[in-house]
């Protein structure tokens, strides 16, 4: 009879999941630091709406690491 | 052999101005004024042609220093990503009709779906921001580009105007040549030896704008206002 190898798979995918959404969240870090530093350097009208936007990105970020480790 | 009975008039003692004024105008005020008809006036501030916008503003601006022109690539060169972008949200939606798609547990399909969104997102504010934050500057003083690359690399480039020796402009391609956008190249005598205004609209206005900001220089500098 073969071994069950389903649960080493889910774990296999747990760690993938984790890492990668990890990884994307420091990303995310990257371009609200880096919209911040663009801003500074242009300022424009519509500067906050891209500001708004890298934030979003970074809380969304933040839940699919908190959604992948739950 | 005649004398001259008044030697001041053949050798005089003191300099005589000579005042010259130019051909076509008066002084550099005019020029400007000349600049702004041509360009007219924007209404959008998400324009890729700003005139003489009253909010912008960039880090290395003087405090004297009057923007003319602002610029960014021409709308129609989003057009690409955009459709891009509109394909990668419908592939959640094929993604059903996978038969692979029922049998993979719905925390893991929703995990996949905002993982995938996500994605999605990234790469329109990557896009976006490469756009909006690409920008050349025509200021009263000086010629700016200020590029930012993949969000990690910036680049600052500026040219004086007095410094400008040549500009020229390419308008290549169907699209170029239907929304009237192309690349203007300017040819400079200072250490950056060219500056590229890649995919700007109207680069005929620019080259005459440019053109006419020479000439304000020039007017400015027989006028002793050069700053």
């Amino acid at each position: 009879m073969l071994p069950d190898i389903t649960g080493y798979f889910v774990i296999l995918e747990r760690i993938f999941a984790i890492v990668g959404t990890g990884l994307y969240l420091i990303f995310a870090i990257v371009i609200v630091k880096q919209v911040s530093m663009m801003t500074k350097n242009v300022y424009d009208k519509f500067n906050w709406i891209v500001i708004v936007f890298s934030y979003i990105h970074l809380a969304l970020s933040v839940f699919l690491l908190l959604m992948s480790i739950v | 052999m005649v004398r001259a009975s008044n030697l001041d008039l053949v050798a005089p003692d003191e300099i005589i101005e000579i005042k010259k004024d130019p051909p076509s105008l008066r002084n550099s005020g005019e020029v400007r004024q000349k600049v702004y008809d041509l360009l007219g006036h924007t209404s959008n501030p998400l324009s890729s042609f700003l005139i003489k916008p009253h909010v912008f503003k960039f880090k290395e601006q003087d405090d004297k220093e009057e923007i003319i022109l602002v610029m960014r690539p021409h709308w129609f060169t989003n057009v690409s990503w955009v459709i891009s972008a509109i394909g990668m949200l419908m592939v959640p939606m094929l993604a059903q009709f996978l038969p692979v798609w029922g049998e993979v547990p719905l925390k893991y399909q929703a995990w996949g779906i905002l993982f995938w969104y996500m994605i999605t997102l990234a790469f329109c504010l990557e896009q976006f921001l490469s756009w909006y934050f690409d920008v050349y500057i025509i200021t009263d003083e000086r010629v700016i580009d200020i590029e930012f690359n993949n969000l990690l690399d910036k680049k600052f480039a500026e040219t004086k105007i007095s410094m400008i020796q040549d500009v020229s402009s390419r308008v290549a391609g169907i699209s170029q040549t239907m929304f009237n956008y192309g690349d203007v190249r300017i040819q400079t005598a200072a250490e950056i030896p060219e500056l590229c205004f890649e995919k700007v609209p109207n680069p005929d206005k620019v080259i005459k704008v440019l053109q006419m900001m020479r000439e304000e220089e020039e007017l400015e500098a027989i006028e002793g206002r050069v700053r």
